[in-house]
């Protein structure tokens, strides 16, 4: 175990790299009768095979690097800088990598299935990029709260964007929907671990936006995610509060977390604005609820202190949030 | 004219008249009896089909043909082995450098000619074993263009030599030095009249008055030309395998046609249907004339 | 009130220490085993478009249809080393297409013209049927119908265009599309150990 946790990032180096002609199979072939180079002349030589090759190392290493960075800079600007404009350009930024460029894969939600099977099937094993993308935002939750999707996740963003007029869920009914999630993540831990032959990938099955990013897939696909950014619009972020079983992982991490999103910079005023601005109704008692608290920095520019003082008090020490 | 399936000689299977996993080469004796090798054994038929006797070769056989005296070639990959009528071996001709694999063979006075699918081209020995020239070599694509992985070549009543040339979609002659002289063919389609697909003919023989019967794969047929290249009949368009490349062909003095179905491993015997066909005008006979 | 802060602050630092342990542990446990992950694999001889003996049959062309990615990831590639080079090649022509004034068929095969031909070698300036021509796939206009790979496929052709997965555009997605689509179970996720024996390198 310890030799192997050694090796790791030299075996990320070799592992990553193209899985080569091993791929490719064996064909028993009739004839073999092609003419050869010298038969074809003029110095013939026979070219290639074309055969583009597999996502390079580096750019699967670029990926991890991006994501903790995104991660990075998203707690930067949801604990420290307090910049709403800045988690929104962010959002955006990532929502166009991992969503439409990566066309959203790897992501931490599916590979939570991933996770499972590679748990519990011992022919099964995942990549050292899903375990990267997996691992990376719940360390990161246990640390500064949920700022993967604050700031790094596409499916947040995207719904993040929509949000047009919010509407106060009902605290009791928002806490019952909320344990959906845990009954998705139940669901799907519970299709992963089965024999492989009845093994489903209902994460991936039911993704509701990763159609949108690759801009085709099957209609109920294109429908649920549809359905989601409509809803959207007036419940805030409902699949992330909801249904995401990744967020339902975040969130439980997230209670212990180290640090997390403190409202006012110094002394609140009991105004209650910032719980009004809060579409996700993460605010309690005038403090961030962190395992609901998606860190998306809204709170801080509806806050009249935040807006009044100075900007450099923006870091003085401040209120511990309820955990 | 029109020829009809008459018979079906051989099959698949384990029987002693039957081959197990191929059927590659036909060829007919003087007398009308028919020789066929596949998997790794020579099997001589009567004209009905009874198997007559069997022995076995000491590599599966590509292609056979019978001397006026009754010697038995039979081609293989590296070398040509010879038996005596009886079947007992007499001996095995190699040539490292001009034996490949041998599709073919021709008989024709003193000289033997062989096939070579791995080189693409002809090789022409005397009786003795003894090489003398090359044959369809000289050219841009230095040989014949067989994409489907056999050579075929058959002599004429003049001693002329036919070959197909399947990736030019041709027919060839070429004297025995090697100088050709005359082809037909071209590549049509879906017109019958050419050669379809990507390289037809395959396979081809040549009957006593210097028509050319030739096989076709994908899809499988045999069809009949005269010397000039004028389509005169198509055998058989249905009677083969989807499946069939590479049917051997051979036909008798009364003008029978046989095909080889490689994949259902027998052979179809079609008979002409009206009699003008089937007395043909007699030439001189020939030595060689119903090719491997 | 000092003292109170103080257990708390051990307590959390306790849990998350826990906590970065077990996801640690876990992380670990998984990256012994990682490098040997599944890849989609497309199984010629499962494939009805290579399959030999499957003939006289339309080309399936779900892989085209059915990826999640615009251009599917599976593709036609033409082997270089088994390509027989043929004057008319039945993969390249619609070889059932009348016959133009030039001798060749006046139709191509593939439907977004994806197969480009030259000559090569020797070049004859008298006759085109006595050269040799290289059939090469534009893999930017290739969208894996497999029209040609039957087409090519033994008897008719040698079999040396055949479908494959590429991998640069695989997304390796868990529920593969093509996969679910295929009639003949061709695409499977096997383990890199096990996705076969090496034949070839792929761009030595």
């Amino acid at each position: 175990m310890k030799r192997s946790a050694l090796l790791a990032p030299m075996l990320v180096l070799l592992t990553l790299a193209t899985p080569t002609e091993s791929l490719y199979a064996q064909y028993e072939r009739p004839v073999d009768v092609a003419p050869t180079e010298e038969d074809i002349g003029s110095g013939y030589v026979t070219p290639a095979v074309q055969r583009p090759l597999p996502r390079s190392t580096l750019l699967n290493i670029t990926d991890i690097v991006l994501l903790l960075g995104a991660m990075g800079i998203s707690a930067w600007l949801g604990l420290v800088r307090r910049s709403r404009t800045g988690i929104v350009v962010l959002a955006i930024a990532c929502a166009v990598y991992f969503g439409f460029y990566r066309k959203g894969c790897v992501c931490p939600i599916g590979a939570i299935q991933n996770v499972a099977v590679a748990l519990t099937d011992p022919s099964y094993a995942v990549s050292y990029v899903v375990i990267a993308f997996f691992f990376a935002p719940l360390v990161l939750a246990l640390l500064f709260g949920r700022v993967f999707c604050g700031g790094a996740c596409p499916f947040g963003a995207i719904q993040e964007l929509v949000v047009l007029r919010p509407v106060q869920v009902p605290r009791r009914l928002d806490k019952a929907l909320g344990l959906l999630k845990y009954v998705y993540l139940a669901l799907a831990i519970w299709f992963a671990v089965l024999p492989a032959v009845e093994r489903d990938f209902i994460i991936c099955r039911f993704d509701p936006f990763v159609g949108f990013f690759r801009r085709t897939g099957p209609a109920y696909m294109l429908i649920i995610g549809g359905a989601f950014l409509v809803l959207g619009m007036f419940v805030g972020r409902p699949y992330c509060r909801y249904l995401c079983p990744y967020g339902g992982l975040l969130a439980q991490l997230a209670r212990f977390s180290w640090k997390g999103v403190t409202i006012t910079p110094d002394k609140e005023l009991d105004c209650g604005l910032c719980a009004e601005s809060c579409p996700y109704g993460a605010i309690e008692k005038m403090r961030a609820v962190r395992t609901s608290c998606l860190s998306c920095a809204r709170c801080y520019t509806a806050c009249p202190r935040e807006r009044a003082p100075a900007r450099g008090d923006a870091s003085v020490e401040s209120h511990e949030a309820t955990g | 004219m029109q020829y009809r399936q008459v018979r079906v000689i051989s099959g698949k299977g384990s029987q002693p008249e039957q081959f197990a996993t191929a059927l590659r080469g036909i060829a007919l004796d003087r007398t009308g009896a028919l020789y066929a090798v596949g998997d790794s054994e020579v099997k001589v038929f009567d004209a009905d089909g009874t198997l007559r006797r069997r022995w076995p070769t000491s590599k599966p056989g590509y292609c056979v043909a019978v001397d006026r005296d009754g010697t038995v070639y039979v081609g293989q990959e590296r070398q040509v082995q010879r038996f005596d009528d009886a079947g007992k071996p007499l001996d095995a001709w190699r040539d490292t450098e001009r034996m490949g694999l041998v599709t073919a063979i021709g008989l024709i006075e003193d000289n033997v000619l062989i096939a070579d699918a791995r080189d693409r081209c002809i090789r022409r020995y005397d009786k003795r074993g003894r090489f003398r020239n090359d044959i369809g070599k000289d050219n841009r694509t230095r040989g014949f263009l067989i994409p489907n992985g056999v050579l075929d070549l058959a002599i004429d009543a003049e001693g002329i030599i036919h070959a197909a040339n399947p990736g030019r979609h041709r027919v060839e002659r070429y004297s025995l030095e090697g100088q050709l002289l005359g082809r037909f063919g071209r590549f049509t389609g879906p017109d019958p009249r050419g050669f379809s697909g990507c390289c037809n003919p395959t396979n081809l023989t040549v009957t006593r008055a210097g028509r050319v019967v030739v096989t076709e794969k994908a899809g499988p047929r045999a069809k009949v030309y005269d010397a000039t290249g004028k389509l005169l009949a198509i055998v058989a368009n249905d009677a083969f395998d989807q499946n069939c490349k590479n049917m051997d062909v051979a036909v008798d003095a009364q003008g029978r046609i046989y095909v080889v179905d490689t994949v259902r491993l027998h052979i179809c015997v079609f008979t002409p249907m009206d009699d003008r066909a089937a007395s043909e005008p007699a030439s001189a006979p020939a030595e060689g004339a119903t090719k491997p | 009130m000092n003292h109170e802060t103080t257990r708390r602050e051990l307590l959390g630092h306790a849990v998350r220490g826990a906590g970065l342990l077990g996801l640690g542990g876990v992380a670990v446990y998984l990256t012994a085993k990682a490098g040997d992950e599944g890849v989609w694999v497309l199984d010629i001889s499962k494939c009805v478009n290579s399959r030999l003996g499957a003939t006289g049959i339309e080309a399936c062309e779900l892989c085209a249809t059915s990826c999640v990615r615009p251009l599917s990831a599976v593709r036609a590639i033409n082997d270089f080393e088994k390509c027989g080079r043929c004057y008319i090649c039945p993969a390249y022509f619609d070889v059932m297409s009348e016959v133009d004034e030039n001798g060749l068929p006046s139709a191509k095969l593939c439907p977004r013209d994806a197969i480009k031909r030259e000559p090569i070698g020797w070049v004859d300036p008298d006759d085109p049927a006595n050269n040799f021509y290289e059939y090469t796939i534009d893999e930017a206009l290739c969208n894996g119908c497999g029209i040609c790979v039957l087409a090519c496929k033994d008897p008719s052709g040698l079999g040396s265009i055949l479908l494959e997965v590429r991998y640069d555009l695989c997304l390796d997605c868990n529920r593969c599309s093509n996969a679910a689509a295929c009639p003949d179970d061709a695409i499977d996720r096997k383990p890199l150990s096990r996705a076969g024996a090496p034949q070839r390198h792929p761009a030595s």
